[in-house]
């Protein structure tokens, strides 16, 4: 090719843009990044990432042109690569943790070491972990979690997989009754594992009337209807989806035990790299130490289920990754919002409508409030989101040992909201990153703005841990059944910032007066916000009350209301932890940091307000003037927030490396960037096509007429 | 891999089968699905489809079954030779060029021809001179000349005023020279430039004698006709993978000096007078402001179907796929619901549902308006061409003056929300789907990937806004100085003025048209504080982007459902349709209306179009019940739009139900994965160690 080109430059200086962005903020980023991810989370990050840059293996340059099975080759060698350097440096598992985040692709080896490893150590019997664990640490085994199936994945009491105890020869029979039996999704098992953790129906023989099939110790857990078996199987009798381990592959050949058929499942919206699997079993027998029996065993000599104490260590460790969720959805946001806020101030277009000079130069397209209306908001959320997973990090953390022994302690109320929460900000950051990426224009588009990849593998998080809408339903019960318990008992001692919250709004609903969130003097009362997005929960809260217990109203019928409600008590704990936050660190940070994150915490409380602005004036919560004269607010609030975006979404300390972006690079060499992407490393451009439609080559002389391009078909 | 055992092969869904489900879904409603297929393509259409369909079909050349699993360099071949077949067959069946866009709209990926088939033949037709059409259209029309249509650079898309491109006039050689004198002058985005086009319509800023005239079109030539290598000083390739659109070749190209001729320059509206060298213009370009109406009517139109594949998709899936019993369900009861049932699940695909028919309706009108009023133009005022008349922009019509001015307006608005709408709702029916809608058979992600452009592209949906709004200003201003209203806009805007002092009072619930009037009143109402803003207190044009934003998506929305709604009260309509199909097309009419009513609810509020009461009512209880009149028809509605199984290509989205039995057969038949075994373990240095027909031995290493 002929090479002009290499001495040509933009038309604008992108470092000079930025290094300006950041002259005209006094924050002091390197603060305001520890205040954000511990001093620790930095000097790993640096540490994790000079080994991970120093690999060629790692690069990413070729990703987006790789078919499916080359981006799954390219994830394995990777996963395996940060094996060999784990090792050989002797990372904890921090720091590995670090090298996956760092490397962020879902590696092949995901599910071992988190869902499959956890179910062990958490249902596994002493015995079985003393087997096992070592296995798993050692590597000598790999292995997935097999719960979800091609018929059914929310509803898990729904599985269709059988493990029938066979009284006799004392042994399971896993087999696969229909075709939507089979397991279906599992990360981790399409090619990978040797080993899965299988969920499902257990089968026991039905006692000769009279006599349970099951005894309980300790608590109880929700009662599993009996699933309705076929008629052959009628003297035997489901006790719900139980966890088997069971060996799938051979370890020598690598290929699936007779009686299992195992395969991927195909390419996806993103996880290409992930090898997401499907398995069916034929009848295949497996010895009675493969159910995880903690918390249940089958009794030999009667076939009858024994189950022991209660999971609370199950729903604690829920509660744990739910925080892990959000921390997670805090940086995704932060990644999205910092490619846009960088790229929006480089960009260029137009002059000001009103200048007057020709010799203006063109507005930053950040400086438009249409450009600003979808990008700073979602920067405010982000902060949003940091202050509530903190406080789960810490609720959790203090409530440990109490939940060892079964109890929540303070954790109860967060575990049941958790699910809300991690609803609406996977919610949050998924359309975020979609919202900054069009935020970008053309370039938003193409394969250098770094939002791509990111987008298509994080689509996933709105649909698995629980499916985004119907978790909500879980939030909506719990907050019925509090609204009935204050409704019945309005003097009862509050157990916990619920409680409290629904005996203030019951003893003041006769004579709420809508609140301003302005005061007398036109200046925003924090309070006032919080206190709206209080009612507006609580309000929402009678009403399904109301709806459900009152009016006895269907609940299928009732479900849009409570997605609702939902929403509104999630955003109420983003809005009151964020507030919270607010008077706990001025003391650590210096100016002018802390007004900048309370002018980040009216902007999100109040942008969340206008989109939703009919429940809160339908709920008393505010006034209508409040809603009259809030873009107005919300505008005064982008520009004080503006001159800090660029030092804002630069204390995330994402690298470049991770962001991996022509557009959201730190020194703003956005369009050299660009151009080698373009010029210099797409493969595209090595091949000369031949563009005749009369001839039937493809390659220009390739003289093949085109065969080689049927062959791929 | 070995092949699939017997005991696999046997394995049926458990309870009842998708067909079986499907068909009850199809008995609840007794809805006349060819008839309504009819109302909206027409029968001669539907079989014209038909027709066509059979022809590629029966093309190897076309089968998509790798197409979710290739690399982008296998993509970009495929497309080639698809495009090439495809143009062998119109050849061949002498397709005119509708049934040829009919094809390509069968086939669904964007091709390598895409740009010289559309924008580069057009600018060609359109600003040509009678002399350039015999030079450059003629071989362009033979694939002699292939082009594509360079306006974006990597630095200036919207602001086609700031392309950095220059075009300098040579008085001496008679020549232009075309230089790119920065990086971020390079044409980028460019469809078609990439690997594929040997000419170019290039934009470059004209340049004479040291004056700079603004952007012109150039036809220039870029690679050589037998080499296919790049030509001197012309620097040129492929932009790289992208969101979607990997089939499509998106270009980058850099000049360094390059001369071309005098007949370069597309001379029809403006030329460089070669004795003279002297700039002139000539004649009024009004007709490129009305190819550019018409392209965006089309993409209101095609959001219509667009969605509709979505919607059809996520439709027949959800009436299939079974999750968890109803809460309610009296003890003893069988089954689980099919997750259609759950309002959750009712309200992000219904009020979708009804969209597709609003738009479809709306786009047809405007369609309608604009080849009425192209006819009316044709035959009136041929005369009329005044060389010193810049022509029918938006901002220099006449307001209110005449109707294409405010088609044009309008059409820029209806791109801006119809686009959003169709892409938002696409990734809505994806996340319906739950994790199924995440797999590629889905057949969602893939087509909502390769839309998405259409909401940056035509104009940028944010910024169409201010096009809008700065006509329905403008309008205001002619209202404020009572003149006499001229059409639609202005009418509205008189109505809501001479009754500002009494107030309104629509009976949303009760009447059809009152829904249009509600909406037609917050639309002028926000049109009027706008203009105070603006006029009065002076604010800053840039400080009221987000109000302009607000005022042009309340008027689009109030075209929507106007339109939507005189479609349903027209003859045309009535005369074609059962009476109880018109009933089920009125209830979406006023899901669709009172949905977005309900949505936007504090804007209807504020401007007093209705009570708090009333938006109340409409989401408690309005909303709640059409979902469930709309519910039983749902699969017939989403079959009216008639989408061929080969055409959806989605598992999810068979129109036999058959979901999981082609998830299945997808995954374990066309997954070229599953012909590889692996080694698994960290230790080892092997990926993969065996790949199936590749015998034994290829082994993958680190
Ligand atoms: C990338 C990815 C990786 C995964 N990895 C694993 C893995 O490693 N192991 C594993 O076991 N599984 C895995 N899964 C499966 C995942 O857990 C399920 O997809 C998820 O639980 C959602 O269930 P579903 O697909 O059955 O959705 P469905 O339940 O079928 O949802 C379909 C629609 O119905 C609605 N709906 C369902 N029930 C109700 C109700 N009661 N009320 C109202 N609405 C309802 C939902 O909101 C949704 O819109 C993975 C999935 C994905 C996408
Ligand atoms: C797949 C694809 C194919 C394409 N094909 C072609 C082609 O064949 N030929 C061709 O010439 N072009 C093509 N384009 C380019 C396309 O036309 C441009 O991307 C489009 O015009 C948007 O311009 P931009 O990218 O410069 O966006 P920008 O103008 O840079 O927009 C960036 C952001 O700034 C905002 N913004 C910009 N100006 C203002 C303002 N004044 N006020 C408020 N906000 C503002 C926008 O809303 C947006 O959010 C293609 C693009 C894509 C993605």
């Amino acid at each position: 090719m002929p090479d002009f080109t290499s001495r040509i430059r933009p038309c604008y200086d992108g470092s000079l843009t930025l290094e300006t962005e950041r002259r005209s903020s006094d924050i002091d980023v390197e603060e305001l990044a520890c205040h954000l991810l511990s001093r620790d989370f930095l000097r790993r990050q640096r540490k994790v990432l000079q080994v991970l840059q120093g690999e060629h293996i790692f690069s990413k340059t070729q990703q987006m042109n790789l078919s499916r099975p080359e981006r799954y080759r390219l994830g394995l060698a990777r996963a395996k690569a940060i094996q060999r350097i784990v090792r050989r440096h002797g990372w904890d598992d921090d720091h590995y943790r670090m090298a996956e985040y760092l490397n962020d692709e879902m590696s092949p080896y995901h599910l071992h070491g988190t869902m499959f490893v956890t179910t062990i150590k958490e249902q596994g019997s002493e015995p079985q972990k003393a087997y096992w664990l070592p296995q798993i640490e050692s590597w000598s085994i790999i292995g997935c979690y097999a719960q979800s199936e091609l018929g059914h994945g929310s509803n898990v009491r729904g599985l269709e997989t059988v493990a029938k105890w066979d009284p006799v020869k004392k042994e399971f029979e896993i087999h696969s009754p229909h075709l939507t039996a089979s397991k279906w999704w599992n990360g981790s098992l399409g090619r990978t594992a040797t080993h899965a953790v299988v969920v499902a129906q257990l089968l026991l023989p039905r006692a000769p009337s009279g006599k349970p099939t099951a005894t309980r110790t300790g608590l109880p857990t929700a009662t599993a209807e009996p699933k309705r078996v076929t008629a052959a199987e009628e003297e035997f009798e489901s006790h719900g989806p139980q966890p088997f381990i069971l060996r799938i592959r051979d370890e020598r050949t690598h290929q699936p035990l007779p009686g299992i058929v195992i395969g991927d499942i195909g390419p996806k919206y993103g996880y290409a790299s992930m090898d997401n699997g499907y398995m069916l079993f034929n009848h295949v027998r497996v010895p009675k130490e493969a159910m995880l029996s903690r918390y249940a065993e089958v009794s030999d000599e009667m076939g009858t289920l024994n189950r022991k104490g209660h999971p609370a260590v199950v729903y604690g460790s829920l509660t744990f990754v739910r925080g892990q969720i959000i921390m997670h959805a805090r940086l995704v946001l932060a990644r999205a919002v910092t490619v846009a806020v960088r790229y929006c101030c480089v960009r260029r277009q137009f002059r000001d409508r009103d200048s007057r000079s020709e010799d203006d130069e063109e507005m930053k397209v950040l400086d438009y409030p249409t450009v600003q209306i979808r990008v700073l908001p979602l920067l405010a959320t982000s902060f949003a989101l940091h202050y509530t997973g903190e406080y789960m990090y810490k609720l959790y953390h203090q409530s440990r040992q109490t939940i060892e022994k079964g109890d929540f302690g303070p954790l109860a109320e967060l575990h049941s909201a958790s699910s809300g929460l991690k609803s609406l900000c996977t919610m949050l950051a998924a359309d975020g990153i979609e919202t900054c990426r069009r935020a970008m224009g053309g370039h938003g588009f193409g394969g250098g703005s770094g939002l791509v990849g990111l987008n298509a593998d994080y689509l996933s998080k709105p649909t698995v841990e629980g499916d985004n809408w119907m978790i909500t339903q879980q939030v909506a019960a719990y907050l019925i059944k509090k609204m009935t318990e204050a409704v019945e008992n309005r003097e009862a001692l509050p157990k916990d910032p619920t409680d409290e919250l629904f005996q203030f709004y019951l003893k003041s609903r006769s004579h709420r007066v809508p609140q301003s969130i302005a005061n007398e003097d036109g200046l925003i009362d924090d309070e006032a916000i919080v206190d709206a997005f209080r009612w507006r929960a609580a309000d929402l809260s009678y009403r399904a009350y109301q709806a459900r217990v009152v009016e006895q109203k269907p609940w299928t019928r009732l479900m849009i209301q409570l997605h609702s409600l939902s929403r509104a008590y999630s955003e109420q704990i983003l809005v009151t932890n964020f507030y919270n936050s607010l008077d706990s660190t001025p003391s650590t940070l210096s100016e002018p940091t802390p007004l900048v994150l309370r002018t980040c915490f009216r902007l999100y409380a109040l942008f969340t307000l206008d989109s939703f602005a009919s429940a809160f004036t339908l709920t008393n919560a505010v006034s209508s003037d409040t809603i009259y004269s809030l873009p107005d607010v919300i505008l005064e609030l982008m520009a004080d927030l503006r001159p800090h975006a660029v030092k804002l979404v630069d204390a995330w300390s994402i690298p470049d490396w991770l962001l991996d972006s022509a557009l959201g690079r730190s020194d703003g060499k956005v369009y050299e960037d660009l151009f080698d992407r373009a010029h210099r490393r797409n493969p595209l451009n090595r091949v000369t096509f031949d563009p005749r439609w009369e001839s039937e080559d493809i390659v220009l002389g390739s003289g093949d007429g085109g065969r080689q391009v049927l062959a791929k078909l | 891999m070995a092949p699939t055992p017997d005991w696999v092969k046997q394995l049926k869904p458990s309870g009842p089968q998708g067909h079986e489900l499907l068909a009850a879904e199809r008995a609840k409603s007794d809805l006349p699905v060819e008839q309504l297929s009819e109302l909206l393509f027409t029968k001669e259409v539907l079989q014209k489809k038909q027709r066509i369909l059979n022809v590629l079909k029966s093309e190897k050349v076309f089968d998509k079954s790798q197409n979710y699993f290739s690399g982008r360099t296998d993509r970009f071949e495929k497309a080639l030779a698809r495009a090439k077949k495809l143009r062998n067959l119109r050849v061949k069946h002498n397709w005119d060029l509708d049934e040829y866009r009919t094809a390509t709209e069968l086939i669904s990926e964007p091709g390598p021809y895409g740009l010289h088939d559309s924008m580069f033949l057009i600018t060609l037709r359109e600003q040509g001179t009678p002399e350039q059409h015999e030079v450059f259209l003629k071989k362009a029309k033979n694939y002699e000349y292939i082009g594509c249509y360079a306006q974006t650079e990597l630095g200036h898309g919207s602001n086609v005023r700031g392309l950095e491109t220059t075009a300098t006039w040579n008085s001496k050689d008679k020549t232009f020279t075309i230089h790119s004198p920065h990086l971020t002058a390079s044409k980028w985005w460019i469809g078609s430039l990439g690997r594929t086009a040997n000419h170019a319509v290039v934009m470059a800023q004209l340049i004479i004698a040291g004056k700079s005239y603004g952007p012109h079109p150039f036809v220039v030539q870029i690679r050589d006709l037998k080499t296919h290598e790049p030509l001197e000083n012309a620097h040129v390739g492929d932009i790289g993978p992208k969101f979607g659109y990997n089939t499509m070749d998106n270009g980058f190209l850099l000049f360094n000096h390059y001369k071309a001729p005098h007949v370069s320059m597309l001379a029809r509206f403006s030329k460089v007078d070669p004795d003279t060298n002297k700039y002139a213009r000539q004649g009024s370009p009004s007709l490129i402001y009305g190819t550019l109406t018409w392209v965006r009517s089309t993409i209101v139109m095609q959001a219509g179907s667009v969605l509709a594949r979505g919607v059809t998709i996520a439709t027949r899936y959800s009436a299939i796929r079974r999750q968890f019993q109803d809460r309610d369900a009296p003890q003893g009861e069988k089954g689980e619901n099919p997750v259609i049932n759950y309002t959750m699940v009712q309200m992000r695909l219904l009020p979708l549902l009804a969209a597709t028919f609003a738009l479809h309706f709306t786009g047809k009108a405007m369609m309608d308006l604009y080849s009425e009023n192209q006819k009316q133009m044709n035959q009136g005022n041929k005369g009329r061409e005044d060389p010193n008349q810049r022509g029918a922009g938006p901002e220099e019509t006449q307001s209110g003056s005449d109707i294409l001015a405010d088609l044009h307006a309008t059409s820029c608005g209806l791109k801006a929300l119809s686009s959003t709408i169709a892409a938002e709702g696409l990734e809505m029916c994806r996340r319906t789907c739950g994790g199924h809608g995440y797999s590629s058979f889905s057949g969602i992600g893939p087509w909502y990937a390769d839309y998405l452009p259409t909401i940056t592209w035509e104009g940028d949906n944010y910024m169409l806004t201010q096009q809008v709004a700065r006509y329905l200003l403008k309008s205001a201003r002619s209202v404020l100085a009572n003149q006499a209203p001229n059409n639609d806009t202005t009418r509205i805007l008189t109505d809501f003025r001479s009754r500002s002092e009494i107030g309104c009072a629509f009976d949303i619930i009760g009447s059809d048209s009152d829904i249009v009037s509600a909406f037609a009143w917050r639309a002028s109402f926000l049109t009027f504080e706008a203009l105070k803003h603006r006029d009065e207190q002076k604010k800053p044009w840039n400080d009221l982007l987000v109000d302009f934003y607000r005022l042009s998506k309340a008027h689009s929305q109030y075209m929507v459902v106007k339109n939507f709604h005189s479609a349903l009260t027209a003859e045309e309509t009535r005369g074609g349709i059962a009476g109880e199909t018109l009933d089920v097309l009125r209830k979406l009419y006023r899901l669709y209306a009172l949905h977005t009513l309900e949505q936007e609810g504090s804007e209807f509020y504020v401007s007093g179009a209705c009570s708090r009461n009333q938006i109340s009512l409409a989401r408690t209880n309005a909303v709640m019940k059409l979902l469930k009149a709309i519910r039983p028809h749902a699969v017939r509605l989403v079959d009216a739009w008639a989408f061929d199984d080969w055409v959806l290509d989605s598992s999810l989205g068979r129109k036999d139900g058959k979901v999981y039995e082609d998830m299945f057969y997808r995954a374990s038949e066309l997954n070229p994965l599953n012909r590889i075994t692996v080694d698994p373990y960290p230790d080892s240095e092997v990926l993969f160690k065996r790949i199936e027909g590749r015998g034994e031995g290829v082994r993958s290493k680190l």
